[in-house]
């Protein structure tokens, strides 16, 4: 076999501390390398000419290139022996720019220790095997999950470019959580305003053909991989057939049920036909089948659709549920975050005060499609003269949440402005253990909430230090030095968490969860909106707290991985180093289908052997470690490419 | 595997001055292999004792692997990987560090100190670190002297 070396001096960076001459002298008697060549700089535009055409001349069998670290130049090599028609994986680089020649004081030991380098490199590559990138067909498609501002944007980004998407949305609305805000950290405007346009786009905009809305729906099932992902949606009946639907509200008088409106948090009812709130989109109301009689009692009640302008068809009694199918080479989840059970805290008397809010229950109050139409009242329906802002509940809390929620000092001061200008008099308290408001524009409110002069800040260090009880006018709060203050509505701001689907989702997808619940990223600074499989994207608050900025922006960039990653018409490459069974060697133990990180084993139950799938496998090579049968190879790094290194490295 | 045990390893002072150990260092591709070569770049010269054997992780890592080093006349082995919770597989040197535990019982049974075979962690940040852990390690390794084995 003919195995070349090529010795780079990268100028005096190698040269200084390591000498050539005397590497070739050591290796030469092993007879294993059949010729040694110096050039200056092998990574520049001569060396790479250089390397191409003694790569053609010399038609090695394999090579060794002794430069810089292969972080930097690997890649750059591999392409050259492209390009002179050689394999690239029949090369191995030795590092002996920073592992040896920057690091060595004595000029004797780098040279033994660069030639003991090489021999290993040596032994190495002989065993080297000619690996080819693998080519695989992709579906351009799109699967959102999740229609709040992240998962909107993201299907309006993809969309624009082109792509299909398929946009699952749990609820009868559109628009997420700021949908229901009645205006928004940090300028004050109006939530429902600031949607409204890219919702329309979403629903009849110029790109909307592209984009298939599911409401009432969800995710159950998922087989395939990257690039072929095969997915199964099912979507609830919603009894009114939305394209004949003009949200005209007809129905909703005549019908003689009502109960508990969920979307206003239970604080007001709404008809068994109706909308979740006015202005809801898509503009078409919902049939509640636990309160409409026709399901709960069996009833042939029909005056809905007896009221219906549009006439008979348009309320469908017997609409079914339905399971939608679709191939997609990528899915977006952005199902959004939730808020921590306050009812936890027995002391804040969450659950049993009727004044004592959540701080989603206090933004539907703000909000005029809201239960009281917008007015702050209290449950006796006055005006409160004092309202309490506890921050940070259950977060900062070793107990609970250790983290900063990020948002709720935020929406805080969003409150207290919003009271400053509706209730001018009403004294307000803000109860924290932290502030945090970093941003441009954030501080801004801030500021405006310590300059109100009906507002009072005072610090607490645990939860348990503070206690609400209920009195005949109102509630007692007391507070750390032991002193007690009286308000009319207390408002907690608990932390955000995970969504109860979250772990659901997470298993059905394979994508892991952090430590606190959420689904973790790929790399917490670079990869934000990348989870830890392939094809599956992160945005907005399902993977940490975020304010609507984050979560449109993750959208966006999750959109951006999509579109640089499956391109249209574009096969994507396969990276060789991935792991394969010898099914001949394999006694079907499973052992490395638990191991693996990336669920990228199944077992072949016919032939009663694991396979893996190289797509999926990530090439790390811990089954193969734990192959009890040593049946796993794992590409470029096998058993007995590893074994000849140490032996070279030790001989 | 061959049945190999210890012979006597406590060389006199003089030699062990002048003993040069030979060490292999499975390093991952992702963390202790970049903090390697941060170490590189900071130009802090340290003992050239190791030879490093890359692995895209620590997770690779057979035993026989380390048994091979020392049967091939390494005096000792080291294994480097991303800290907890940084593996780029997310989980690949925690079982890593399972294996090494159960590793060293089985290399103490065969009369191989446990020392001989270390496994630590090390960001792509930690060049310093690098340094100090090689370092330690050919200096533990002087001191227990060569490792001679026999079948
Ligand atoms: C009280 C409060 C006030 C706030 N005020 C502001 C503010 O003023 N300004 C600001 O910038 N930010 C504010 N925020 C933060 C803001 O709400 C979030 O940044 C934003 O909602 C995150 O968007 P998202 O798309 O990630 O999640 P969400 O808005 O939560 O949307 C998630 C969507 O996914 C759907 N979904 C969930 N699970 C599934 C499933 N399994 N299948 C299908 N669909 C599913 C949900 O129904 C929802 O429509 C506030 C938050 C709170 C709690
Ligand atoms: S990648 Fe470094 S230990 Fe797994």
């Amino acid at each position: 076999m003919k195995i070349g070396v090529y010795f780079c001096n990268c100028g005096t960076n190698i040269a200084d501390r390591i000498d050539g001459g005397k590497v070739r002298e050591y290796l030469e008697p092993s007879g294993r390398m059949s010729y040694f060549k110096t050039c200056p700089f092998l990574c520049s535009e001569d060396g790479k000419v250089f390397l191409e055409q003694d790569l053609k001349d010399e038609k090695p069998d394999r090579i060794v290139i002794a430069a810089c670290s292969p972080r930097e130049h690997e890649a750059t090599f591999m392409r050259v022996m492209g390009q002179a028609g050689m394999n690239p994986y029949l090369m191995q680089m030795v590092n002996i720019r920073e592992q040896i020649a920057w690091v060595t004081e004595d000029p004797e030991k780098a040279v033994k220790k660069t030639s003991v380098a090489i021999n290993a490199a040596l032994k190495r590559v002989e065993l080297h095997e000619m690996l080819e990138k693998q080519e695989l067909e992709v579906s351009p498609a799109v699967l959102v999950i999740g229609a709040g501002p992240a998962g909107l944007k993201a299907a309006l980004t993809l969309a624009e470019a082109g792509r299909r998407v398929t946009l699952v949305e749990k609820s009868p609305v559109i628009g997420g959580l700021p949908v229901l805000f009645e205006e928004l950290f940090p300028n004050m405007e109006c939530g429902p305003c600031m949607l409204e346009p890219v919702m329309a786009e979403i629903l009849h905009g110029e790109h909307a053909e592209n984009i298939e809305l599911l409401t009432m729906a969800e995710l159950t099932e998922v087989a395939g991989y990257f690039g072929n992902f095969e997915v199964k949606i099912r979507q609830r009946p919603r009894y009114v057939d939305i394209h004949q639907c003009i949200g005209c509200g007809e129905c909703f008088e005549p019908c003689p049920v009502s109960g508990t409106n969920p979307f206003n948090n239970d604080m007001d009812e709404k008809k068994a036909i109706g909308f979740t709130f006015m202005g809801a989109l898509p503009n078409a109301p919902y049939l509640d089948p636990t309160l409409c009689t026709r399901f709960t009692e069996g009833s042939d009640c029909s005056a809905c659709s007896a009221a219906c302008p549009m006439g008979e068809g348009v309320i469908v009694f017997d609409d079914q549920e339905q399971i939608i199918e679709r191939q997609v080479g990528s899915i977006i989840l952005a199902t959004g975050s939730t808020l921590y059970d306050c009812s936890r805290f027995d002391n804040l008397g969450y659950g049993r005060l009727p004044d004592v809010k959540t701080a989603l229950e206090f933004e539907r109050i703000l909000a005029s499609n809201g239960p009281t139409a917008g007015e702050v009242v209290t449950s006796t329906g006055e005006q409160p003269g004092s309202v309490a802002f506890i921050h940070c509940v259950g977060s900062l809390d070793d107990d609970h949440k250790p983290y900063c929620s990020g948002i709720c000092c935020q929406y805080a001061f969003k409150y207290n402005h919003l009271l400053e200008s509706k209730l001018t008099d009403t004294k307000i308290l803000h109860l924290y253990k932290e502030i945090v408001s970093p941003g441009k524009e954030e501080y801004a409110l801030h500021r405006a909430a310590r300059d109100n002069h009906n507002a009072t800040f005072i610090r607490y260090d645990r939860i348990s230090d503070l206690a609400v009880t209920g009195e005949n006018d109102g509630q007692k709060i007391r507070l750390p030095d032991g002193n007690s203050i009286n308000a009319d509505m207390v408002v907690l701001c608990p932390a955000v968490v995970p969504t109860a689907d979250t772990e659901k989702l997470g298993a059905m997808l394979d994508v892991s969860l952090d430590r606190f619940g959420f689904f973790e990223e790929l790399h917490g600074r670079m990869d934000s909106a990348r989870s830890k499989i392939r094809g599956v994207y992160l945005s907005g608050a399902c993977q940490a707290p975020a304010d609507i900025q984050k979560a449109t922006s993750q959208g966006m960039a999750a959109s951006g991985f999509i579109l640089s990653e499956l391109v249209e018409g574009r096969k994507i490459e396969l990276d060789p180093l991935f792991a394969s069974v010898y099914p001949e060697k394999c006694a079907g133990c499973k052992v490395c289908m638990r191991v693996c990180p990336y669920r990228a084993i199944h077992f072949d139950e016919e032939n009663s052997v694991s396979v893996v799938n190289g797509v999926l496998c990530h090439g790390c090579g811990t089954c193969v470690a734990a192959c009890p049968m040593g049946a796993i190879k794992a590409n470029h790094f096998t058993n007995e490419m590893i074994l000849a290194e140490i032996e070279g490295a030790l001989k | 595997m061959s049945a190999t045990c210890l012979l006597n390893n406590t060389p006199d002072a003089d030699i062990v001055a002048e003993f040069e150990p030979r060490i292999i260092g499975f390093l991952c591709n992702w963390c202790s292999y970049a903090g390697a070569d941060k170490a590189g770049s900071s130009q802090t010269p340290y003992p050239p004792n190791v030879s490093i054997i890359k692995v895209m992780c620590t997770g690779r890592i057979d035993p026989q692997f380390v048994m091979k080093a020392f049967n091939e006349g390494a005096d000792g082995v080291i294994v480097l990987a991303c800290h907890p919770g940084d593996c780029h597989y997310k989980e690949g040197n925690l079982r890593a560090a399972q294996r090494h535990a159960m590793l060293i019982r089985v290399l103490e049974q065969m009369g191989i100190e446990g020392k001989r075979c270390r496994f630590d962690y090390v960001s792509a940040g930690e060049g310093e670190k690098y340094v100090q852990v090689i370092t330690e390690m050919v200096a533990t390794v002087k001191q227990l002297g060569k490792l001679s084995l026999i079948d």
